[in-house]
């Protein structure tokens, strides 16, 4: 049984001519002490998948479909049951850690305010255990840190900082929205490793969204690719980026550069653009974009199919044309 | 012969009550007709500070711009001269560098009637052909800005600066705001644009590994010197900078082998006060007493490619072996 299961979770947010679809029936689990990837471009629905999870999605939006965690459905949450999880069980973290922590507060105040009115701490007793969270994110001078804003740190120890805070409650989930976008390469790498690190020493499950998939493979167990909307494969890292089946996801890596190639490998572009979510075209929702479409993918959407250890929404299977 | 040429270049910027900022700290580059040169660095390292003073937007403290051999004047309140016309800009974001409540049509034709470049009645035909360059639809034309993606977006902001048929193009992070599929068709298109236009273009970016696949020569920019600069394979396979091999290690591979990226420590330090002796020291692995008390000139290693780095200096190395190849033992 998974920590946390989603099942045919939609979307739906008010639109000027009626409601748009941005999650659209979308499936993935996260297992203990993995992490999970959800991959896609902008305007995938990764983000707002991520916000249903913690019942953060805008008030007039509609969620269906099931959120389970360790046996309770969160979709059928009343929000004050939510907030026993949100934090707690399942906290997030965000890709820009300037917004994300309260620019007025020192670090010290941020981290013992939670520490004291979630876990009951006393001052000392608070103080001491934000001192172990920001060694734990390898912050120097933790004790001189708490006495700091935000603003004397660097966008790297500011994402660390945001990570000691979700750390508080010690929960068995982070939802990580692209948190490392915004940082340097140099930085981004020490990111990952403390993510890394925190799921192997403390079995921190994490469930990781980003548009990069070279970071996605550095850290990520297993991958879902999103399309407007939908998953269109799942699967293991290593074979997804070894062997991508969906023609979407091999659009995506082709059109990457890849370090370890010569220099003489092209970027080959996936031609057009995502459509827009109010205006999805019927069928396979890539179809337009992809050079395998056949007949049927104008009209029939590809259902999520078991292949080979994978989940593939496509039945022109690219590794099937080319061999 | 250069098209462009920074010799020297310097910029301070004053800052009331506190000591000066020496942004970009003496930055040489060269670039020729119909080449790509890549100026590539993380944030704060004065990149985009050294991009405005090669375009002209911002007027360097001491060194000099030179276009055709001549020294370019920084931009005022009066008009550029006509030549600098020639010179063209293109910003990080195509959401704020394109007016939102104009048509692209006029937004294009603005570049054509500005510059005096032709007719009234022939602009428009300009203008389909300035978007069939950059390969949107011509109905484009009577579109607004927010009925394009942000790549096709960065394809206007792109044609706009082609419309003064300009033989230097500089780009601050063109891609950086866009998504892996629109950031490929970017980068091949101007790609595509050098070569069949001979511009000469500067591309000014965080990303080495989208920069190696475009241009001809690469500047690693670290704390607003230049501390390497090469052709691009040869600074790729045997980087001669401690920061250049950070650089190449810390970025991710899409390949599914599970390789975690390597950090650099530390952080970049203050531009205001900047570590003695060569700039990088406090972070670089490899640093000796040298390196904290001297700085270090960008040498000729071999032909075209440089290093700022004691390493290199045959009486000041502790060991004379040539850095290792970082690309190749990465895995």
């Amino acid at each position: 049984m998974s920590l946390l299961e989603v099942e045919n979770l939609r979307v739906h947010l008010p639109g000027a001519s009626g409601p748009v679809t941005v999650v659209d029936g979308v499936d993935f689990a996260v297992e203990e002490g993995q992490v999970f990837g959800l991959a896609g471009e902008s305007g995938s629905g990764k983000t707002m998948s991520a916000l249903a999870v913690l019942g953060l999605l805008p008030r007039r939006a509609q969620v269906e479909g099931r959120i389970i965690y360790r046996g309770r459905d969160l979709v059928a949450l009343r929000e004050r049951e939510m907030r026993s999880v949100r934090g707690r069980e399942i906290a997030m973290i965000f890709q820009d850690p300037m917004t994300s922590l309260h620019p007025m507060l020192t670090v010290g105040r941020a981290l013992s305010e939670h520490l004291r009115q979630h876990l009951k701490l006393s001052r000392a007793d608070a103080q001491r255990r934000a001192v172990e969270l920001l060694e734990e994110v390898r912050i120097p001078d933790p004790e001189g840190s708490l006495r700091s804003y935000p603003h004397h740190f660097s966008g790297g120890m500011r994402q660390r900082i945001a990570i000691a805070v979700a750390l508080i409650c010690n929960p068995s989930i982070v939802i990580a929205d692209e948190p490392t976008t915004a940082l340097d390469v140099t930085v981004q790498a020490g990111i990952l490793g403390l993510l890394d690190r925190l799921r192997q020493e403390n079995g921190l499950s994490v469930l990781l969204i980003t548009h990069d998939l070279g970071v996605m493979s550095s850290i990520a167990d297993r991958v879902s690719v999103m399309y407007a909307g939908r998953i269109v494969e799942s699967g293991a890292t290593a074979e997804m980026m070894q062997r991508p089946r969906h023609p979407y996801t091999e659009g995506l890596l082709s059109a990457l550069p890849h370090p370890e190639a010569g220099d003489e490998r092209p970027l080959v572009a996936i031609p057009g653009s995502p459509p827009a979510p109010t205006d999805p075209p019927p069928g396979c929702r890539f179809h337009p974009r992809c050079t395998y479409a056949v007949d049927s993918c104008r009209t029939q959407v590809p259902q999520l199919v078991e292949v080979d250890a994978r989940r593939l929404a496509c039945p022109v299977d690219p590794l099937a044309v080319k061999v | 012969m250069s098209l462009l040429e920074l010799q020297d270049v310097e910029v301070t910027y004053q800052r009331r009550g506190r000591a000066p900022v020496r942004a970009v700290a003496g930055a040489s580059l060269t670039i020729g007709p119909g080449e790509i040169v890549g100026l590539v660095g993380e944030s704060g390292c004065g990149k985009s500070t050294l991009a405005r003073a090669a375009a002209g937007l911002l007027a360097p403290s001491s060194g000099r711009v030179l276009l055709h051999g001549q020294p370019i004047a920084a931009l005022s309140r009066r008009a550029r001269p006509a030549r600098e016309v020639k010179l063209q800009m293109v910003f990080q974001d195509p959401y704020s560098s394109l007016n939102p409540r104009r048509r692209i049509g006029s937004q294009l034709a603005d570049a054509l009637r500005i510059n005096k470049l032709m007719a009234p009645e022939l602009q428009r035909a300009r203008v389909i052909e300035l978007l069939e360059q950059v390969g949107l639809p011509t109905d484009a034309i009577d579109s607004y800005p927010h009925q394009f993606s942000g790549g096709q977006r960065q394809r206007l902001a792109i044609s706009r600066a082609l419309a003064a048929q300009p033989e230097v193009l500089v780009l601050d992070e063109p891609l950086s705001a866009l998504d892996a599929s629109a950031q490929a068709q970017v980068a091949n298109l101007l790609v595509n644009l050098c070569r069949e236009l001979g511009i000469a273009m500067l591309l000014i970016s965080h990303d080495l590994a989208i920069v190696r696949q475009i241009a001809d020569r690469i500047s690693v920019m670290y704390l607003g010197v230049v501390v390497e600069s090469g052709p691009t394979e040869q600074l790729w396979t045997d980087p001669k900078h401690p920061y250049t091999e950070a650089l190449i290690g810390a970025i991710p591979h899409a390949d599914g082998l599970g390789v975690k990226p390597r950090a650099l420590r530390g952080e970049v330090p203050d531009p205001a006060e900047p570590p003695a002796g060569c700039r990088f020291h406090p972070r670089c692995e490899r640093a000796f007493g040298k390196c904290s008390a001297a700085v270090p000139d960008l040498i000729s290693l071999d032909r075209d490619h440089a290093a700022a780095c004691w390493l290199h200096d045959p009486e000041q190395a502790p060991q004379p072996s040539p850095l290792k190849d970082a690309a190749g033992d990465s895995h």
